[in-house]
């Protein structure tokens, strides 16, 4: 018997030391004599921003010996599980890319370290004024915008336009003229339109309708209690319903809504996208860049004032408890803040699709004849972006409930009035649940 | 005297057996289980002190009327997926059983193949076979019936989603009832063909009754696993339309992303609460089939 | 003569069925990924794609991280499987064969793993490795699963479908239940090892939550961890993604070919054929 337990044994020891050597192959994560280390977790989105990132990092690293910036691209899916699993173990990164809805409740949370502390008082300076406060709880900046993308943009087919008779140079400007549209380029093979259907989507991607609708989000000032049930929105309802049930739009998406590629397929003729997809059409369809036009979405009335889009985009932060503040802040600095021309490189690999929030990059832009030959650009920044609202800092569970209530709607599981009047329900039970009543912010 | 000796080392060999299992699942399962238990019964920020809120989160969850309706939708799926899943196992693996040679070799293998496909990559492969013109529709048509929209219609998405489901699964199934069907000794087989036995006879009196212990497994893991899916309907419809693919954990999922205090402990005790409908759901199948002793004791 | 016949065509039109609905979705898997960027979200549907992109694989097969991470997954995975076949298959054995003091409290204890959601332990569990010293680290992909109550479970049932009648001539003849577990039940094991080792290792190969928290290291980096950076929310390169799954699982593909022949024969407990 003995020696079987010893046989036994002498397995197990060998597997564990084969697995022990193998986690000898690990990294240390020892730090050297004098050199700060910055971890900097970046969310993956468009894959030419690994490689703009990944660069500027080394490029970083090699321009001074101070700092070491440890770049980790995380993919968007694991985010939220990766980082808060971080948090609670106290691993986090001392940077992080952050989005502008996540910096208000962030701060009020003390997730965020004050950058004022850390970063020039002209870096400040730079950004423009609509965006500044995107950034800023209590008259202090928690982080340092990068850039914006408006969330909802009309694209169109020329070619399909004026095929069906329409004129491509005036493009629909109520949501009445852009059913009519959708109507006519609907053909046998091609639908003439394509917008979010799934609840999970339409909960983000609909705000700026939701503004343009009823110039309000669905929720009392002083997050008190919910707006939802109000006539306006049926409006908005309704116009996302008649798109679907008259199968304007197609069926069964096979991607979600940020993702341009049944556009570029040339299964749509029309597409509301954010301004990120031009990236991805200039780089998979070149061949429909010249047979494409952009406008600014239609308003319910018509009013091309009126929001019809949040701007989302990314900022970065550094962690409230980060043990190199300085020299994280210092690694902003340089990256976002700094030389105006390594941003302006950012959006050159963007294709134009994302949009700077400071002054000298504008500046720098105006002198680049890329830059200011491109025909859409011009449409977004001069039409949709000074337009654009903030994302809602309020918890995501109202923007779900306003989200689902588009899609019941739109798929028919419930009437234009009950499915508000479940919103409305919701949102106050998320109200109660949440204690938000007073704790808007600012 | 030496009775009592032969015991208790029989009760040592046994502890020094499962030693190794019960220290690791200590380390890995149950301490994060109890330290889950804790942050659920408070309102956690990971920068600011937590606060002790007892039950709170227990019971927002069971007011939730999502939080129910994702319960059901996890049971329906496990309805759809199980049973069928286990009884084309069953008929595959009564098929194999009987082949021989090469044939055999090669199926056994051809049946095992889908198993090794993610689920990621599965969920992609069946999302293009229910499109407008996939395949689905295509052999729709071929049946003369107008093209169906899978994955949209709040009563087709549910059953749409499942199919992957168990084709995910029945590799796995199929090898383990056959795997089970070669300990079933010939003799019983030889001496219900001198009887006469039909093939549905010999099934239903020497084949099910001696993969009892088999079935019970592939019962409780398949209804533990299906509840608990998630994959499919994130890739294939988001949990859509109108939630009628929201899995509960596809919904737990889902609060656990929001980053506010709430969100954390909301999604923790919902879980929580998941894992103890799903101890409830196997212990009654444990009770349905007792198996706990060997065939031949 | 007619019947036998029949039931041959019968039985080969069974195996067509079979081998395409089992076959099909994987040689699709395959055949994307000779596809361009969009060209596999085509509608309508096409089987094969207009220019067979050889590039596709050439360029994933040439990847050096790629096969860095398939090297380091497979060592992983070899690992894992091995630690959990013996340490769950011991438990097995103990809780299907053995009597002894507080069996009931820890078969429960054993058991309710299995009830556990992923997402109620994944926090904490990540601050249990961290605080063990564990990130960045092959242990901490390979141990924390080791002990699983799912095989446990499976092999325990398994046991129990064992004659008595062997392993009681065994003791009569004064063998140990070390000895008996050993020689009689680790030998026999074959088939059920193969059956649910296959699917230990299939666990580790396609995980990717785990992996993405716990490793950052790039000479780490797991398989699926390095496909999921090949995903993203707006626009995939679907050609790339397919290409690069059905190489993933190509190793997984390959363990099932050389194994499949301890199924295919089967298990015999001694002297009962």
């Amino acid at each position: 018997m003995r020696h079987i337990r010893m046989r036994a044994a002498a397995v197990l020891a060998a597997v564990v030391a084969a697995s022990a050597a193998l986690a000898g192959c690990s990294s240390g994560s020892g730090e050297d004599d004098g050199v700060a280390k910055v971890t900097f977790w970046q969310q993956k989105f468009e894959d030419y921003q690994q490689a703009w990132f990944k660069k500027a990092v080394t490029d970083f690293n090699a321009s001074q010996s101070k700092v070491k910036v440890e770049l980790v691209v995380v993919p968007s899916d694991t985010w939220d599980q990766k980082l808060k699993a971080a948090q609670a173990a106290g691993t986090q990164p001392d940077v992080a890319t952050t989005n502008y809805g996540r910096i208000v409740p962030g701060a009020t949370e003390g997730q965020f370290a004050v950058l004022d502390d850390l970063m020039p008082a002209s870096a400040f300076a730079d950004i423009k004024d609509n965006v500044k406060g995107f950034v800023t709880v209590g008259g202090k900046h928690y982080g340092y915008p990068m850039l914006v993308e408006p969330s909802t943009v009309l694209y169109y087919r020329t070619d399909l336009a004026t095929a069906a008779g329409l004129d491509p140079k005036s493009p629909p400007k109520t949501w009445a003229e852009l059913l009519d549209w959708s109507r006519k380029l609907t053909t046998d093979k091609v639908k003439g339109m394509t917008i979010a259907s799934n609840g999970i989507d339409l909960g983000w991607s609909s705000w700026g309708l939701q503004y343009n609708a009823c110039g309000k989000l669905p929720i009392a000032s002083d997050w008190s209690k919910a707006a939802a049930n109000e006539a306006c929105y049926k409006d908005l309802l309704d116009f996302y319903r008649t798109l679907y049930q008259e199968k304007l739009i197609p069926q069964q998406p096979k991607v979600g809504y940020p993702d341009a590629a049944p556009y570029g397929g040339g299964e749509v003729a029309m597409m509301a996208n954010g301004s990120w997809a031009i990236g991805q059409l200039k780089n998979s369809f070149p061949q429909l860049i010249a047979k494409t036009a952009v406008a600014p979405f239609p308003s319910r009335d018509g009013d091309a004032s009126k929001t019809t889009a949040t701007l989302g985009g990314w900022t970065l932060t550094v962690d409230s408890k980060s043990k190199q503040p300085k020299a994280a802040g210092e690694f902003i600095n340089w990256l976002l803040a700094g030389d105006a021309k390594l941003m302006s490189s950012f959006f050159k690999q963007s294709g134009y699709s994302k949009f700077t929030v400071r002054k000298s990059v504008d500046a720098d832009l105006a002198t680049d004849a890329d830059a200011t030959a491109d025909p859409f650009m011009k449409i977004i920044a001069e039409k949709i972006v000074p337009q654009g609202k903030s994302e809602p800092n309020y918890p995501w569970d109202v923007s779900l409930a306003m989200g689902t209530a588009i899609e019941s709607a739109m798929k028919g599981t419930a009437t234009v009035d009950a499915a508000l009047q479940t919103a409305d329900k919701a949102i106050n039970t998320v109200i109660e649940k949440q204690a938000l009543a007073g704790k808007q912010p600012k | 005297m030496q009775r009592t000796a032969k015991h208790l080392r029989s009760g040592l060999t046994a502890y020094l057996m499962i030693a190794p299992m019960v220290i690791l699942l200590g380390i890995f399962v149950f301490w994060p289980l109890i330290y889950s238990i804790y942050l659920s019964m408070h309102r956690i920020s990971f920068y600011k002190d937590p606060a002790f809120v007892g039950f709170d989160f227990y019971k927002y969850v069971l007011t939730d009327p999502n939080f129910w309706d994702t319960m059901l939708t996890g049971l329906k799926y496990a309805l759809f997926v199980v049973p069928t899943g286990i009884v084309i196992a069953l008929i595959v693996a009564t098929f194999l059983k009987n082949l021989n040679g090469r044939p055999a070799s090669i199926m056994k293998t051809t049946v095992y193949v889908p198993t090794v496909v993610s689920s990621v990559v599965a969920s992609i492969i069946f999302l293009f076979i229910y499109q407008d013109e996939g395949l689905a529709n295509w052999f729709m048509g071929f049946l003369g019936v107008e093209a169906v929209n899978w994955l949209n219609s709040p009563g087709l998405a549910l059953p749409a989603i499942a199919v992957p489901g168990v084709w995910l699964g029945l590799g796995i199934s199929t090898l383990i009832l056959l795997a089970a069907m070669h300990d079933i000794p010939a003799n019983y087989y030889e001496a219900a063909a001198l009887d006469g036995a039909s093939a549905w006879q010999r099934m239903r009196y020497i084949t099910l009754p001696n993969l009892k212990n088999v079935l019970l497994y592939l019962f409780v893991t398949g209804f533990t696993l299906a509840i608990q899916e998630f994959q499919l309907p994130l890739i294939m419809t988001n949990g859509g339309p109108v939630n009628a693919t929201t899995t509960p954990n596809l919904f737990i999922f889902r609060s656990f992303r929001d980053n506010t205090e709430y969100a954390t402990s909301f999604s923790l005790a919902a879980s929580l609460l998941l894992f103890v409908a799903l101890g409830l759901i196997s212990l009654l199948i444990f009770k349905l089939v007792k198996s706990d002793k060997a065939l031949d004791s | 003569m007619q019947k036998p016949t029949v039931t041959k065509v019968l039985s080969a039109v069974f195996m067509v069925v079979i081998a395409f609905t089992a076959l099909f979705p994987l040689a699709w898997m395959a055949i994307a990924g000779f596809k361009g960027r969009d060209e596999v979200l085509r509608s309508p549907f096409q089987f094969f794609p207009d220019v067979w992109r050889w590039q596709n694989y050439v360029e994933i097969a040439q990847d050096e991280a790629f096969s860095k991470a398939m090297v380091v997954t497979f060592a992983g995975a070899a690992i894992f499987t091995v630690c959990s076949l013996l340490v769950n298959s011991m438990a097995a054995y103990a809780f299907a064969r053995l009597d002894f003091v507080g069996k009931q409290f820890w078969w429960v204890y054993c058991i309710m793993p299995m009830f556990i959601p992923m997402m109620a332990i994944l926090l904490t569990s990540f601050v249990v490795v961290v605080e063990l010293g564990m990130l960045n680290t092959m242990a901490v992909l390979i141990i924390p699963g080791v002990a699983s109550s799912f095989q446990m479970f499976f092999l325990r049932q398994f046991y129990l479908n064992y004659p008595l009648a062997v392993e009681e001539a065994a003791l009569v003849d004064g063998a140990s239940r070390w000895k008996i577990y050993t020689t009689i039940f680790l030998p026999q094991s074959k088939a059920p090892f193969v059956v649910v080792g296959i699917a230990s290792f299939l666990a580790y190969w396609n995980s990717y939550v785990w992996p993405v928290l716990t490793i950052t290291d790039p000479d780490l980096m797991q398989i699926m961890q390095l496909l999921g950076t090949f995903r993203s929310d707006r626009g995939n390169d679907w050609g790339m993604l397919m290409a690069g799954s059905t190489l993933a699982a190509l190793p997984t593909i390959v363990l099932v070919l050389i194994f499949q022949r301890y199924i295919v024969n089967g298990v015999r407990i001694a002297g009962m054929k």
